[in-house]
């Protein structure tokens, strides 16, 4: 008979409100709240259900001691598996469904599962192999939310590694952290082991894993660029001399556009570039190199196309977060895009 | 449509228009050659980036200069 431990706070077990979230730990020998429901789901995979439930400050303001009852019922009760939660946005709650559910995978090396809204502070805390079903942000979602979590309770209780796959493919939240492990070998052995299955044409799997780029609508050709307004930007980090609006050198979050307006290019003592991704000095000794303001004005003279923006952009690449690049390409795009330019020619260092 | 040295890395995160740049520190750039023929050689880069603005693609496509 397999067994299921199920984490809880006071709201969801049924015993109360805010004016409970002070509860003690609790071991209860039965499912409650959502894992009756669970249970149920579960019910031909003939389970030993027990719940275990805290109250949301006593979590976060006797951690120690509550993880050290939790040990001690995992000691006892023994479980195949931990769920936690699920707890949508609820912020304590996630926080403490990610730490008890990451403990619980990390120390004794049961399966945890949990459920969180993709923007609850909980998912910072995800340890390493804890597997998190994407809710939404309400417990509105709460009945096909407990579906998931039976689902993906009797994939790991039979060990079903293909359909896991599929499922966390699908439902579960990608974490995109690196944790720190102890590996079997050192790095220079593991590259050349990687390097060495892959000569054989073998498959392997990196150690980064490598986020996704999410898909885009691919932008239109221009019909008819004699009519058309082109912009430039860049990544590269070019800004004028002495970086006024202190654009990062690395890192960066922010974007600036600068005047081009009446320049017929971009003179070395005027323009800078603010990155410690390349070597700038080529292009601080001649800026168009970077941005083309030469170059773009001779083609709008000659009517290549009606006319060039009167501002670039431009922001630093270099050790940046993906997530904040796209951010700020959302920005640059909707400001080029009201300002009514056609096209863009962006470069990249 | 983009002007980068590494359009391998470009594909990957599916920019649609890719075109290669002369050096990854100085992408339209070309330092070896005089002041006016630099120039040149820079609006003639640029003006095959305006064909590629006009291309219609499907997939992250790179163009040759």
């Amino acid at each position: 008979m397999a067994k299921v431990l199920h984490y809880l706070n006071q709201f969801f077990a049924g015993i109360g409100g805010e004016e409970k979230a002070g509860q003690e730990f609790l071991f209860l020998p039965k499912p409650a709240g959502p894992g009756v429901l669970l249970h149920d789901l579960l019910k031909d995979g003939q389970i030993e259900y027990a719940t275990v439930v805290c109250g949301d400050n006593y979590f976060h303001e006797h951690e120690e001691t509550v993880l050290a009852s939790l040990t001690e019922v995992i000691a006892q009760f023994q479980p195949d598996l931990f769920i936690a939660g699920p707890a949508f946005h609820a912020g304590r709650f996630g926080l403490a469904c990610a730490k008890s559910a990451s403990f619980v995978r990390e120390r004794f090396e049961v399966p945890a599962i949990t459920g969180l809204y993709e923007e609850n502070p909980g998912t910072r805390e995800i340890g390493r192999h804890v597997l998190v079903i994407q809710t939404g942000s309400s417990a509105a979602s709460m009945q096909s939310t407990i579906k998931r979590f039976a689902e993906l309770a009797v994939l790991l209780l039979n060990n079903d590694q293909e359909s896991l796959e599929l499922f966390k493919e699908e439902f579960c939240l990608r974490i995109p952290r690196r944790f720190t492990v102890q590996a079997a070998a050192a790095d220079s052995v593991r590259a050349l082991d990687m390097l060495m299955t892959k000569l054989r044409g073998e498959v392997f799997e990196s150690e980064i894993p490598r986020v996704a780029a999410a898909p885009h609508p691919v932008p239109a050709a221009i019909q008819n660029l004699s009519q058309a307004t082109l912009a430039m930007v860049t990544e590269g980090g070019l800004v004028p001399l002495g970086n006024p609006d202190r654009l990062e050198s690395s890192r960066g979050t922010k974007y600036f556009k600068y005047s081009i307006e009446e320049r017929d290019d971009l003179r070395p003592g005027e323009f800078e570039a603010m990155h410690t991704g390349y070597d700038t000095s080529t292009v601080n000794a001649d800026p168009d190199r970077l941005i083309p303001v030469d170059a773009m004005r001779r083609l709008e003279r000659d009517g290549n196309f009606a006319r060039l923006h009167n501002y670039y952009y431009v922001t630093t690449g270099t050790g940046a977060m993906p997530a904040k690049m796209q951010e700020l390409g959302v920005g640059i795009a909707e400001e080029l895009s009201t300002s009514g330019v056609n096209g863009v020619v962006l470069t990249a260092t | 449509m983009l002007i980068t040295c590494l359009p391998n890395v470009a594909t990957q995160v599916g920019a649609y228009r890719i075109m290669s740049g002369n050096k990854f520190h100085y992408p339209v750039g070309n330092p070896d050659l005089p002041a006016e023929e630099e120039v040149k050689w820079r609006a003639e880069l640029l003006r095959s980036a305006l064909k590629v603005l006009q291309t219609p693609v499907e997939a992250p496509t790179v163009f040759e200069k």
